[in-house]
């Protein structure tokens, strides 16, 4: 399967009465794509903002982010399943806007803390965070009278999924900046002229069942995924909008895995020091009876149909999910596939000067573990002039745009469960 | 952004503030305007980036007699100094001078929210006490050590003072306060664990970047002989707490539990209970508490006499993040009150 992204980079985005792009810079018209995203009748109005790199501005309640992408004519469906019917993705060519993301707003009905999901454009956690790197288009919608949870959870992603294909339609017929091909054969041949490489699989867990999942929420290919058993799955569909990100999964923005970082970097090292075969997708599942049987079937899997000599995992959710990959790992040892776990400590001992362990297990085999952060670092975040999104108040009346700290947890595009960040932690 | 100038407190006891000897520790807290005694090594160490703008000096006996007042006046002078960051020390391997540095460093940090630097030596009692607490430098024993205990004290201060990481302890050459700290790796967290891979596929070494736990074999109890005559105790760590946590439990990890009277309670009421946790949905205890902790079905049991007594206390606490150290204590103090208690076996309820 091939796809080629054809990237434009975007440099400023705007309002104008035309939506195009020329010149590296996006043109909006607020109208329009206000008109189309209020045609769905779950939103009583959308609005739409502009943000960008250096503005003295804080995003609050960002439920997602995605990168604007929309499928070349004829060569398959946007985020199918989830934007219209069932279709292919993977295939023929898309198109991505480079620099500039959607930011969906409207998150304030599925984060506990109130200021969760915070994007700053400039100062620290600009800097940590890849969100005020970019250029951002701002989708507030508002649920009309009467809608719950799981209609408006819907209409929220679907908002900002159709927002990102409006968007990138602008790039259609121009030529691209940049072309990245994302080419791998069918299993049976994939190993073909790869001579001793090591045969390398992804096990991608997804969602973590921990909180009730919402009802209709679209992950793969439009559904909701919480009983889903482990599932074989070709990485160019993970990286062309077969998933969109489960509102409940920190650290793992559509946009991350519109580009996932662990995807493109076994699709880069492929041919040169491993043979990339593929991709297993999991979840978390909060039971023991079902997490050994997707630990069991993933390590099957990965052994005697992909053949794999090693595995790379992640984990998804916060702090007990952990035990999950792990198990998976363990699993995948005892049948002789060596594992490497790229996780973010949540679970740590946080201030353990003797004994501090950064892990809640501690398995056979599984001693290949890489750090990405501990989630309770806390950063402290200057005023800023403008607030997009609700302006709440924090413990103590202090004014959200005014001096704040919050956790790094809190800052969107700061801590990765799929590896973008280079943070890590250290014991001080 | 303007460089600012950081405002530098130095507290030193009786002796390096010039006071006195052994005969003048029992003076109180006092302060003087800009740098005294070591505090000129500590000002040319500072350059141009920081200032000493005052020294707050205190004897030794009397901060050590009586800690909590002594501690609380010298805030008092630091705040009316308006320091952006408080310097101790260091006090080598006087233990007196060590633990009052390693206390007004702590009050300076919780109290004024400054960050703080003292320097001590190993052996010194004050590590043992304050390493966790604050940042304490390595020092050699004796004052022979101060040329280079004074120079990291000042780097380190005017890096905290900065909000600019301090590196490991081994970089930054002070005790490990074992506090998780995020820093930028070269690589991406995707990069790395790609390589880690490869590195343990080729059979070459590689470094784990995490410290794994190591748990404790513990001895199963032996079983119980007659369960029909056996006291049967409810412990959870769901949070099940009487309404208003009266023991102030922490939601998240946890230091404490509770002993909740259930003598003559059946089945719970959930009028008088709720759930102090934050890491699962709680709806379904809120409305019926027997469904964490199953009080009615322990009854039911008890009245057809299939055990011989559900204990009349129940032990909660909440099991969230908790440090391995906490859940360690907290188990041997319910374990202790259970066996004092005739209790011969427990059921425990997590969530």
């Amino acid at each position: 399967m091939r796809l080629g992204l054809d990237i434009l980079n975007i440099k400023d985005v705007q309002f104008a009465g035309k939506t195009s792009l020329g010149g590296g810079v996006l043109s909006i018209n607020r109208r329009e794509l206000q008109g189309l995203l209020q045609e769905d009748r779950r939103l009583s109005r959308v609005e739409i903002e502009l943000a960008h790199p250096g503005d003295k501005c804080r995003i609050l309640q960002v439920a997602d982010v995605i990168e604007p992408r929309a499928k070349t004519r004829g060569s398959g469906h946007d985020f199918a399943g989830t934007l219209g019917g069932q279709g292919n993705v993977g295939e023929g060519s898309t198109c991505g806007l480079r620099g500039a993301a959607v930011v969906m707003g409207g998150g304030s009905a599925f984060l506990k803390d109130p200021i969760g999901g915070l994007i700053d454009m400039s100062g620290p956690a600009a800097e940590i965070g890849i969100y005020g790197k970019t250029h951002n288009i701002v989708v507030l919608p508002y649920p009309s009278a009467g809608i719950d949870l799981p209609d408006y959870a819907k209409a929220l992603k679907i908002a900002g999924l159709r927002t990102a294909v409006y968007l990138a339609k602008a790039g259609e017929g121009l030529k691209p900046d940049e072309n990245e091909v994302y080419d791998l054969p069918p299993l049976t041949e994939v190993a073909k002229g790869m001579g001793k490489l090591p045969k390398v699989a992804y096990i991608f867990a997804v969602l973590s069942t921990k909180h009730e999942p919402i009802t209709g929420e679209p992950i793969l290919y439009g559904s909701n995924i919480d009983r889903t058993l482990p599932t074989v799955i070709h990485p160019n569909e993970v990286l062309d909008g077969a998933i969109i990100s489960p509102y409940r999964a920190a650290g793992m923005e559509t946009y991350v895995i519109q580009n996932h970082p662990i995807i493109t970097e076994l699709y880069r090292r492929h041919g040169k020091d491993l043979c990339f075969t593929g991709v297993i997708i999991t979840t978390a599942p909060d039971s023991e009876y079902e997490y050994e049987r997707a630990a069991t079937m993933v390590a099957n899997m990965a052994k005697r149909i992909f053949g794999a000599d090693g595995v790379v995992l992640n984990k998804t959710g916060m702090g007990a999910e952990e035990i999950v990959p792990a198990r998976t790992a363990e699993r995948c040892e005892e049948l002789g596939v060596r594992t490497a776990y790229a996780m973010f400590l949540h679970g740590a001992d946080q201030s353990d000067a003797g004994s501090g362990a950064d892990t809640l297990f501690n398995m056979r085999g599984v001693d290949a573990i890489v750090n990405m952060g501990t989630t309770y670092m806390k950063h402290k975040l200057p005023a800023v002039d403008r607030i997009i999104g609700d302006p709440v108040s924090l413990p103590g009346g202090i004014p959200v745009n005014g001096n704040i700290e919050v956790t790094v947890a809190a800052i969107k595009g700061a801590l990765s469960q799929l590896g973008h960040s280079r943070i890590t932690a250290v014991r001080h | 952004m303007q460089t600012r100038v950081i405002r530098v407190v130095h507290y030193l006891n009786q002796f390096f503030g010039g006071v006195g000897g052994e005969n003048k520790a029992d003076v109180g807290p006092q302060v003087r305007n800009g740098p005294v005694g070591p505090g000129r090594a500590l000002q040319s160490a500072l350059g141009g980036e920081g200032e000493v703008v005052a020294t707050v000096i205190c004897g030794d006996n009397y901060f050590a007699e009586k800690m909590e007042e002594a501690s609380g006046e010298v805030i008092r002078l630091l705040s009316s100094c308006r320091a952006d960051v408080l310097i101790a020390g260091p006090a080598f391997d006087a233990g007196r001078y060590g633990i009052a540095c390693g206390a007004v460093c702590k009050a300076a940090e919780n109290k004024l929210g400054i960050p703080a630097v003292t320097g001590m030596h190993e052996e010194n009692p004050g590590v043992d006490l304050f390493s966790r607490n604050v940042y304490i430098v390595k020092t050699g024993e004796t004052v022979a050590g101060m040329a280079e205990a004074i120079s990291r004290m000042a780097g380190m201060a005017l890096k905290l003072a900065n909000d600019q990481d301090v590196g490991r302890p081994s970089e930054g050459g002070y005790f490990s306060r074992g506090l998780l700290v995020n820093v930028m790796a070269e690589k991406t967290g995707a990069e790395r664990v790609v390589s880690m891979l490869l590195a343990k596929l080729a059979g070459e070494p590689f470094e784990p970047e995490v410290t794994l736990p190591k748990y404790d074999r513990i001895e199963p109890a032996p079983r119980i002989k007659d369960i029909r005559s056996a006291t049967i105790a409810l412990v959870t760590d769901g949070g099940l707490v009487p309404k208003g946590n009266p023991d102030r439990i922490e939601q998240r990890h946890a230091t404490r539990f509770g002993a909740y009277s259930i003598n003559l309670v059946d089945p719970l009421n959930r009028d008088g209970y709720e759930v102090n946790h934050g890491g699962y949905d709680a709806v379904f205890v809120n409305e019926d508490p027997n469904r964490l902790l199953p009080v009615d079905v322990m009854r039911d049991l008890e009245k057809e006499g299939v055990i011989g007594k559900l204990h009349d206390t129940f032990y909660s606490t909440s099991g969230l993040a908790s440090v391995v150290k906490s859940s360690e204590k907290m188990g041997k103090g319910i374990a202790e009150q259970l066996k004092a208690g005739g209790v011969s076996g427990a059921i425990l309820t997590s969530t």
